[in-house]
Parts: C-alpha cells; structure tokens; sequence
C-alpha cells in the first residue's frame, strides 16, 4: 500500500516548519548566552534596536513590559530572569526584514556576564559516586529508588559476582528538518505555525510560558521533518511569538545547524554500574546505579530516570534486586527525548553485561537469556503481569539465524546478540473524527505526519480495514488545535496503537449507523466509480442516497471516538523513592549482527543485520519493515560513530554534520527484517507501535559481536575505531 | 554589501531577478526569490545533500553555491524534474519503494538519482548509481527502501 504522501513528498509538494512564508514576515534570529553559567549584569539592546531593517529586539526586561505577570512565574520563563545555565541559552531575540539584519542584530548585542561554576560532566559534579544522601543536592534533579527481595544476602552468598561500569555519550537526533515556526499574534490571540510531534501539548507549554490562557493560543502543524523525539517540546515558538507581539508582525524563526547541536534537547551522557549475582548458573540478584547526565533540566523535568529504571533490569526475571539512579544537573541544554529516550543506552549496558556473564559462564549468549527471559504469567519486577511478548518467539529465530551465521564465519568476524524491551506509550490520549463522504472517508487530526507513516497511512489503514474502504477513497485532513479534535501527539510509538483506537470506534459509529439505516446487521463499504457503495448481503445502495438532509448539508456521517488508556499501576511498596512509571504495552526485539574487527585500525564494518521485530500484528508490513530499517540504522549510528563532545568549559565541540557522523548510505549493511507476528498488543487489531523499539538493541548487538570478534569488551559507546583500537591495546 | 541582477534559465525558463546580493546562495534565491520550495534546506555547509538542484545538468549542492555563479547558465530544481519523463519515473519509484518517510530528503535523492539516469543510455549500473548518491543523507529509512528505489527506477528508465 502506497502511502498517500509519498509521491507529494517526493516532488518537494508539501510545506514543513523550514517552508512556511507570509506576506509581511519579519525573520528572526536569536542572542545566545556566551557563558555556560552564570548571570547577566547589564544587557544592552539599544545598539541592535537601531541597526538597519531591525523592527523588533526583545529581552528579559520585555517580559514584563509586554506579557502578562505569569510569564515571570512561569519556572523557566523564556528568557532567564536570573541564571543562565547553559552556552547558548537564548537570552534575548531579535526581528529584522532580512535574515541577514536579523543575524547581525543578534550578534551586536554584547552582554555583560558574570560568569559562576561550571559543571560541564557528571564527574563535575560527583567525582566519587554519589551515596543516597546526594538525593538532596540540588543538582540532583530527579532521584529514582526501588528494591525487592533481601539483595544483601543474595549478593552475600553468590558463587559469582559480575561488575562492570558502563558509559554512553550525548546523541543527537539529527532530523535532517532543522525546527522552525512562524508566529503571528491578532488582537489577543497567539497563533503558531511550526514543525513540532505535539500540537496540543504545545499549546499547554505555550499558555504557561506567555502567561496567558490556552484558549488564547493556536498550534497548526506542519509536515515534520524528522521529529525522533526533538520536535516534541516546546522549543523556538516563545521567541517567535514573543517577536511577532512586539512587531505586530508575522515573525519566522528557524534554526541552524549548528544552534540545532547547540540548542537542542538531546540524549545526554550517562555512567551505569552493574552488579549481577548467580548462583546455580541462575542470576539471582542485580544492583544497577545510574548517573544521568540530565543537563540544565530543572528539579522535577527529569522524565529518563524513571523509565530507564525499569529497562535497565530488561525483559528477565528479577525477583531480587536493587536500583538506584540519579539525574544530575550540568551545564548543558537540557536533556531531551530521542527515539526510545535513554533505552538504547540502558539496554547497551545491560545487555553487554548479561552477555559477558554468559561467556563468563561459558554459556551460549541466547540460551543464557532464553533460560532467563519472561515467560507467559510472568510478572515484572515492579508486579505487573507481562503482556504477549514476543520475546521468545524472537530468540528461538535469532538462535536458528545464528547457527546459519556460524557455520563458515571468517577469522575476525563475530556475531552479537541482543533483546530490547519497550513499552510505548499507548496509555496517553486521543481523540478522532471521521466524516464519510459520498466519495470517501476524511480523518480530521491536529497533528501532521512526522513520516513513519503512522498518521497519514496508519489511521487510514486502520479505518479502512473496519469499514472496508480502499485505502485511495481515505484522506487524512490536518487542522490546528482550535479545529481538530485532541491528541496526545506523535512520541512514544503510540500513535497507531492509542488514537488508532479512536479511530477504530469512531469507524465502527459509522457502521453501526448504516446498518441501523439499512436494517440489516452489518454493513461494508465499497467504492464504485468513485462513489461509496454501502453493502449489506445482497444489497447495495449508494452511500448519497441513505444520507439525510443535514448530512447531506455537512457534507456527510460524521462520528468522533475516544481513547484513553487504562490506568496502570506498579507495586508501589518496592519503590522507595521517586517515580517508576508502569509498562503501558510489552514490545520485544531481538537483533543479530556480524561484524569484522580490523586488528590494526580498530575499524568495525558491520557485515550483516538480522531483526527480528514482535509488532503484534503488522497493519502494513512494508511500512513496519520500513520502520525497522530505520532504527537499525540509526542505531548503528549510535553504535559506531555518534558523540557529542563536550570540552571542560561545556562548549559542544563537534555543533554539525562534519564531525558528528551519522550513517551514510555506503556504511549500511544488508539488512534482514523479520516480523513476530501473534502476540497481540493494545493497538487496533493487536497492533503494537514499532517507531522507537528496533533502535533500542543496536549498540548492544555491535558491542556483543565486537567481543565476539575479539574477545575483548569496549565498555563505552560509541565503538568508534579509537575506541575499539585502546581496548585491544593497539593504542 | 553589493548586490546587482541575477538572470538564469530556471527550470527551462528565463529568469530575472532584480539586487540580489553578491553573498546569496543559490539555494535562498530558489526558495525566496522564485518561491520554489521544494529544495529543501538542511545543514547549508554541503553536508545532507537536501538542496541538491541541477546546474547545467550536473549534481550541484545549492548552499555551496553563490547565486550569482549560475548567471546565465540552467539550473534545474525538483518542481522541473517532476515534470520531466525520467523525473517521473523516479519519483514514482521512490512512493513505491516505500522511500518516502518524511520526506525531507526524498528531493535530493531524486535529483540526484534523476540526474544519474538521464544523462545517458544505457544506464549506469546499480553500484554507480548508488555512489552518486552517497552525498545525501536520510535519516529515516535506513536507505534499504532507498536502494529499491534505485533498482526499480533504473529498471524504468532502460
């Protein structure tokens, strides 16, 4: 099935975030903070103001000057009222007629600093581990505790105790769309065009920041770019609106690449340990300890703690265990959602370290987890009952694949295997409303397609399989959040599976509403020369002609559906502090990779990827593989070559595309896709969302296949040449 | 700054465009002045292959270019191509292919590619084809759908 925007896309038809014009536009370019930390003694914006083609310059003080008192209470305001935390915060904005204008403007702004203590890592802030009395230091801005079981007597007595720290760097999503918007404000009413995952979340942040009501704010989305997680917060839309406010113009802003490095929420660094104990050959106990990088997140924004928390243990047994983790403040933008935030990292220590200790104990890696894998009835070690999981229907075809694999492998080759977990957010909301027309079917939704399909294709997919239709008679229409129903947004793989459901009720309205009509049990649509034919047994009637006159006057049956996820709950009395949020939907993955080692560069080439994806059941297998291969490959990237790198004074060293490499066409390897079809999630038909889970085990399978090939584990990603090169002593 | 007239065959058309700065980029000149948007812009430091556009037939990035560079010669952009046989051809082999994701990059690629199968026959082969597309980047598909892609519209094109 082709999806409908493809061919559009394809000619560059369609509009995104970078795209977006209007008579009148001033451009827009921001004042960034030339410090990591520190305060603003005097900022002078006189200079800018009067520079040619300069109609707007906004700072902190118009923050008083023109909004309303909640936009100094907000708890980070859009400019800092006090503390800058980060290089190249925005302190101040500006609108020219010209970008040019605009650009230099900003950069004539100089202000006067004063400069405080930098932490620019983890260890600036803790050089030794932190004891849980660090829970208290207020650069620890998220603190998440829980345990079960008797873990002292577990570690006491175990025959074997494996150790190990591991370390994972800054990633960027790197969505080839840089964020841009374009803000106008009319008689009272903020109004944002922008390339963003969340429309309505972003209208709350919006409200909140300007101090203003939500009913006085309007998102429209455009089609995204690339979203991966970075575009799902609010992040350039407070200055161009502040800026268009001022003006009283249409004020665009967009990013470079570089302020898109510089800028942007991104996965930060993290340092995890992890004490396994067996006894019997069984893992018994684990302790796991996390420091997470969580940049100039303020107390209480961590989110990436209390989910990591539950993938560091994985999709294994656990009864016995131990984990504490820390989201520690630094000097950096603030961290960030990226495709399965934080998993890729979690599961890359995890699952390195499971596999060590199963060579440790001279056991197959994938008979080790399949020995300690969830079971059906299994229960998580936060008590609740693990869904269908095609976690062992996985291992048993990653294991048959290897065997194939084995047999003739060359001499600096290795195989590597991992399992990755997700559980996606199908708990959030949404809302849809469909209208079926005498020619078709129109889906009305407030978000745009961010391009895995699951808007513009999915919820087509979905409806027409309930109705019947052909996907060609089904369209998806885009309103803004003062038009179109609510959702959620686009994050969490939970598009298809949550407002899939609303657009599965509402479809089934419709039905129920036909065969009422016809008197007959059931219906199905079909379409005939570009009508829609409604048919019940033997009969069939033209959709127009059942239709009454105030449809007729709408323009067709509208019905509207609703989701929103049952509650779920962990076992509170084993979380000792903090938030450990619940699983909402059980995915597994299970990858397999063979690389080469060079022995005398330390250069990984990946040979060749098998993926073998549980999806519950695929709604469109071509579209689902597509998203496997596209989570392969950026985590390949993760795997190999993407670090951010900051210096000791919290400058990001490596702000573009030169020297953060992602992967190329000529890195990626064959790549074979298999998808688990049968253990039904919570979406439509058993579906389960696949855009995050095949990033997650990536890195670990490469890490694993690396000590295969070598014998010698790298403990900190990514494996780039270097890297690899010192731990096998080359260096 | 100086700037001055800038005329050039745009998509098989004359073109004038009156003071425009020695220091603009072709790409800006595209998209603001001819209003021509489907060029995308990514990194504007010749690094993601978004801008590609034809100059005088050949693959040429956009941001690296000065607008007034092209003075006189033909500059060929995705919304020509889309009308072109072999443009066609490979942009609907990319919708089939399932090359389309978000669809940012999908114009570079198709420029690119397009540029490749029509300069001669018979067509290059798969491996060429490929190269000439190492340029650009895509951050979606993982490039497998892309590699069909290339496959099916070289079939096309024979």
């Amino acid at each position: 099935m082709t999806r409908s925007d493809a061919e559009p896309k394809a000619r560059g038809a369609l509009g995104y975030g970078t795209d977006l014009e209007a008579p009148g536009m001033l451009w827009a370019a921001l004042v960034r903070s030339p410090i990591p930390h520190g305060r603003i003694v005097r900022m002078d914006l006189s200079a800018a103001r009067k520079l040619p083609g300069v109609v707007a310059v906004v700072g902190p003080d118009e923050l008083r000057t023109l909004l309303p008192k909640g936009a100094l209470e907000a708890d980070q305001p859009i400019f800092p009222l006090d503390e800058i935390r980060y290089r190249g915060e925005p302190i101040a904005a500006v609108a020219a007629e010209t970008l040019e204008q605009a650009r230099r403007a900003a950069a004539a702004v100089v202000p006067e600093v004063e400069s405080l203590r930098v932490d620019a890592r983890i260890e600036d802030v803790f050089p030794e581990w932190p004891s849980e009395a660090a829970a208290k230091d207020p650069r620890v801005v998220g603190h998440v505790h829980a345990r079960h079981g008797d873990v002292e007597a577990k570690f006491r007595n175990a025959e074997l105790v494996h150790s190990e720290t591991y370390r994972t760097p800054g990633v960027h999503q790197m969505a080839l769309e840089p964020h841009a918007c374009l803000a106008e404000v009319h008689e009272g009413t903020f109004r944002v065009r922008t390339s963003t995952q969340t429309p309505f979340g972003l209208r709350e942040d919006l409200a909140s920041i300007l101090g203003i009501p939500e009913s006085r704010v309007i998102v429209e989305g455009t089609w995204v770019g690339g979203g991966f997680g970075g575009k799902g917060a609010m992040l350039l839309e407070p200055f161009a609106l502040l800026l268009a406010l001022a003006s009283g113009r249409p004020v665009k802003l967009s990013l470079t690449y570089a302020e898109e490095f510089e800028l942007g929420r991104t996965t930060l660094p993290s340092i995890i340990r992890l004490d396994t104990a067996v006894q019997g050959g069984r893992i018994v106990g684990r302790r796991v300890r996390l420091l997470l990088d969580s940049g100039a997140s303020l107390p209480g924004r961590d989110f990436a703690v209390g989910y990591s928390i539950g993938f560091l243990l994985g999709p294994y047994r656990t009864e016995t265990y131990e984990i504490e983790g820390f989201a520690v403040q630094t000097n950096k933008p603030p961290f960030g959602p990226h495709r399965a935030p934080f998993a890729p990292q979690s599961v890359f220590a995890l699952e390195s370290h499971l596999d060590g200790l199963a060579r440790r104990l001279s056991e197959d890696p994938i008979a080790f987890r399949q020995r300690h894998a969830w079971h059906a009835g299994d229960r998580t070690a936060y008590d609740q009952p693990v869904g269908p999981f095609g976690l062992e229907a996985g291992l048993q075809a990653a294991a048959r694949t290897a065997g194939v694999w084995r047999t003739g492998l060359p001499a600096g080759h290795g195989i590597g295997v991992a399992c990755g977990f997700w559980s996606t957010g199908v708990g959030a909301g949404g809302e849809a409303r469909l209208r079926l027309q005498p020619d078709g079917l129109v889906i009305l939704e407030g978000e745009r397609e961010i391009g895995n399909g699951s808007v513009v294709h999915g919820l087509a997919v979905v409806a027409g399989r309930v109705l019947g239709l052909p996907i060609e008679s089904i369209r998806v229409e885009y309103g803004d959040t003062a038009t179109a129903p609510f959702d959620s947004g686009v994050f969490g793989s939970r598009t298809l599976g949550a407002l899939g459901q609303a657009v599965e009720k509402a479809a089934r309205s419709i039905a129920s509403t036909l065969a009422t009509r016809v008197e007959a049990k059931e219906v199905r649509l079909e379409t005939k020369g570009g009508q829609v034919v409604v048919v019940a047994g033997r009969r069939r009637q033209k959709l127009v002609d059942l239709l009454t006159p105030k449809e007729r006057a709408a323009g067709g049956i509208e019905a509207a559906g609703k989701y929103y996820g049952p509650e779920r709950k962990v076992d509170e009395s084993r979380v000792v502090a903090g938030t450990v949020y619940p699983y909402q939907d059980f995915v597994a993955s299970v990858h397999l990779v063979e690389v080469e080692v060079d022995r005398e560069t330390g250069h990984v080439r990946v040979v060749r990827y098998a993926a073998f994806q549980d999806v519950g059941t695929a709604v469109d297998p071509a579209d689902v593989a597509g998203q496997v291969e596209g989570g392969v490959v950026m985590g390949l990237g993760t795997a190999l070559s993407e670090e951010m790198l900051w210096t000791p004074d919290a400058r990001l060293a490596n702000p573009g595309l030169l020297d953060y490499r992602v992967p190329r066409l000529q890195d990626v390897p064959p790549i074979q896709v298999e998808l688990i079809e049968g253990f039904a999630g919570a979406g439509p038909f058993g579906a389960k969302g696949i855009g995050e889970p095949p990033i997650i085990p990536v890195p670990a399978a490469v890490a694993n296949a690396v000590a295969d090939a070598t014998g010698t584990r790298v403990f900190e990603l990514p494996l780039t040449p270097e890297r690899v090169a010192r731990a096998l002593k080359l260096l | 700054m100086n700037e001055g007239p800038l005329a050039f065959t745009l998509n098989g058309k004359p073109r004038r465009f009156e003071r425009v700065p020695d220091a603009e980029r072709l790409l800006d000149t595209l998209r603001w002045r001819a209003g021509l948007k489907g060029t995308k812009e990514g990194c504007r430091t010749g690094g993601c292959g978004a801008c590609t556009v034809l100059v005088n037939g050949e693959p040429t990035l956009s941001c690296l270019v000065l607008s007034h560079e092209v003075a006189q010669e033909k500059v060929t952009t995705i919304e020509g191509l889309s009308t072109e046989k072999v443009g066609r051809r490979v942009i609907e082999a990319f919708a089939e292919a399932g090359a389309v994701q978000c669809g940012y990059c999908t114009p570079g690629f198709v420029v690119a590619l397009a540029a490749q199968l029509g300069s001669g026959t018979p067509p290059p082969s798969v491996e060429t084809l490929l190269e000439g597309l190492e340029g650009n980047l895509c951050r979606c598909t993982g490039y497998c759908a892309i590699r069909k892609a290339v496959e099916t519209a070289r079939e096309a094109t024979r």
